[in-house]
């Protein structure tokens, strides 16, 4: 069974339709990614996913049950976590304590009243883990305001992780980032484990391609195509669509 | 080293005790009074400080609970001598107004939650100026009750003294547990960014609530103390007018730290005291003193402090003490390029 299937989906923000009748289906393990136009609805669809905003009509399928009018708090523990386009950080909080808080998520204790969050083993564990492998470890103590942007980025992605999802979804994750950065940050999402699936959004078609095993073009709120790299690459319409039209990236 | 300490000031709170301990021996006996009721209003502006500086909700009827706890210990206090049990029902009801009232109110912010409160406080100012028969009316009510924990009664502006001291330091460490606590650090996520909160899992309405809870709780603590200390409760003590004395603590003290609104307390008291002494018009020199204080000092009395010190002594001679706060301007770029 799919671990994300979106069937039917409609997303209207009063008069204007912005999502028509998307249909979407992630296999197990697969690394999807959702390429379209700038304004195309794509960051949308993760809202919708995610239950960030409402949608109209339609359905969200995790493993099978729908989850699409379930709040947002609720499907995380169900094994899905989200990043923004735009950072979405504790601005003024530590690295370190942005970690915290998103493990601190997950954990039974998460309404714990006396014994102080930084006593807990568990948590300090795996923060560190996480930091580390993500080269955010010497930055622990800095407020994540004085990280640089590309640094940003990366804990924008870490806290996601935090979750331990199954289903991951990347709006951009790369967007604003240097070519090194970029390549740092390709190089850990190809070293992600297998066993997690991704839905990412991205322009860059460098790294579209370095980690897609699928690709869905959205176009004006619909799927306009969806299949394996090459077909997507050597399609003549989405080059139309997407590198005529816009005119962000060349192939 | 911080690690260890759990985010808890302890030797902090350490002297703190000890100082607050020592206090009365250099007080004159008047002094002793006025800091006992220092203490009491000082939990109450540290409960409303909780929810304004660490979940970002600002309320106008804070005094509802503070109103709540003085009328139980009040109004049960006829039938039950117990303190334990009067004040526990007061934080009980405190509490439970706070949840069920805050079911309602947390889910707006703003405006709205500060229009909210104010309203609901309304209402029970209304009930008590309204049911005479039970509440005296704005005649008020005298308070039977004497507190005594079991080592006899406490009496005298020392035996006061003490105890709301206690009271006060007790609060003053719950809420720092509190804050350092994984609830805690989840209702402070909550206001800094409570998009970020929901997308990682946090249920961020329950995290709300229960601040709004435990501060109404605390509050209404403070209340039934006060009853204690007054031997008085009116409607007043339910009105607008004291919510915003309370507001005014808080933001004189500063709001994004547990004691300052305590400090903020302590001022306000020691500036009514003095300024009333000399002017009947003394609530327009307060708010004046609010209204700079707004302005120049966002964050209260500490960042004031700080401000002053920059503002009064010379940069010269604050080099000498080795601090310098603003390093000479880098040399700009374009000059360099003009080289
Ligand atoms: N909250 C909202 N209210 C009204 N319109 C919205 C809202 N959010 C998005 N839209 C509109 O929906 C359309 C799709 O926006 P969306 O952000 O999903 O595009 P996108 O594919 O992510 O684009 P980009 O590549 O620029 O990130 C846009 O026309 C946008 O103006
Ligand atoms: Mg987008």
């Amino acid at each position: 069974m799919s671990p994300l299937a979106v069937r039917n989906l409609n997303k209207s923000f009063k008069a204007l339709q912005v999502l028509k009748d998307v249909s979407l289906e992630v296999q197990d393990e697969e690394r999807h990614v959702v390429i379209g136009p700038n304004g195309a609805g794509k960051t949308t669809l993760f809202n919708c996913i995610m239950g960030t905003i409402p949608l109209t009509s339609g359905e969200v399928l995790l493993d099978g049950r729908n989850v699409g009018t379930l709040p947002t708090h609720a499907r995380v523990p169900l094994g899905m976590s989200r990043t923004f386009q735009k950072n979405n950080l504790f601005e003024s909080l530590t690295v370190e304590e942005n970690v915290h808080l998103a493990i601190e998520a997950r954990k039974p204790y998460r309404f714990g009243l006396f014994k102080p969050l930084s006593w807990r083993a568990d948590l300090l564990e795996e923060s560190e883990e996480l930091l580390r492998r993500w080269d955010l470890w010497g930055r622990r103590e800095r407020k994540v305001r004085e990280l640089s942007y590309g640094e940003q980025r990366l804990l924008e992605v870490l806290l996601a992780l935090a979750s331990k999802p199954r289903m991951l979804l990347l709006d951009e994750p790369t967007s604003g980032m240097s070519p090194a950065e970029t390549a740092q940050t390709i190089g850990l999402i190809q070293e992600l484990p297998r066993s997690l699936t991704l839905l990412v959004v991205e322009h860059d078609m460098e790294v579209v391609f370095a980690i897609a095993d699928r690709i869905t073009v959205l176009h004006h709120g619909e799927v306009f195509l969806s299949g394996p790299p090459e077909e997507v690459r050597g399609d003549e319409r989405v080059r139309e669509i997407y590198f005529g039209g816009g005119a962000r990236h060349d192939a | 080293m911080r690690r260890l300490l759990g985010g808890v000031p302890w030797p902090g709170i350490l002297i703190l005790a000890v100082l607050v301990f020592a206090l009365p021996v250099v007080l004159p006996p008047f002094g002793v009074s006025v800091a006992t009721e220092i203490f009491i209003l000082a939990i109450f502006a540290v409960s409303l400080g909780l929810i304004i500086g660490y979940a970002g909700l600002v309320s106008l009827g804070h005094a509802a609970f503070f109103g709540a706890g003085a009328y139980t210990v009040a109004l049960l206090g006829e039938r039950v001598a117990n303190t334990y049990a009067l004040l526990a029902a007061a934080v009980l009801i405190g509490g439970l107004l706070a949840l069920f009232s805050g079911a309602l109110f947390v889910r707006t912010s703003g405006a709205y939650f500060l229009m909210l409160t104010l309203a609901f406080a309304q209402v029970l100012f209304a009930v008590a100026f309204e049911a005479r028969s039970v509440t005296g009316g704005g005649d008020g009510l005298s308070v039977a009750a004497v507190p005594n924990f079991g080592f006899g009664e406490v009496t005298g502006d020392y035996g006061l003294y003490y105890m709301m001291a206690a009271f006060f330091l007790g609060c003053y460490l719950l809420l720092r547990l509190f804050v350092a606590s994984p609830a805690g650090k989840a209702v402070r996520g909550v206001m800094e960014n409570e998009s970020r909160m929901k997308a990682l899992g946090f249920n961020t309405r329950s995290y709300k609530l229960l601040a709004y809870g435990l501060s109404g709780a605390i509050a209404s603590l403070a209340g039934a103390l006060y009853a204690y200390f007054n031997f008085f409760v009116t409607p007043d003590l339910l009105g607008w007018v004291f919510s915003g004395q309370a507001l005014i603590m808080v933001i004189v003290g500063g709001a994004g730290s547990l004691l300052g609104p305590a400090i903020g307390a302590g001022f306000f008291l020691l500036m009514q005291e003095y300024l009333s002494s000399y002017t009947e018009r003394w609530q327009l020199v307060m708010g004046l003193i609010f209204v700079a204080f707004v302005l120049v000092g966002r964050g209260g009395v500490f960042d004031l402090l700080a401000l002053a010190f920059r503002k009064v002594i010379p940069r010269r001679i604050r080099r000498e003490f080795g601090e310098d706060p603003s390093p000479p301007e880098p040399v700009t770029t374009q000059k360099e390029k003009a080289l």
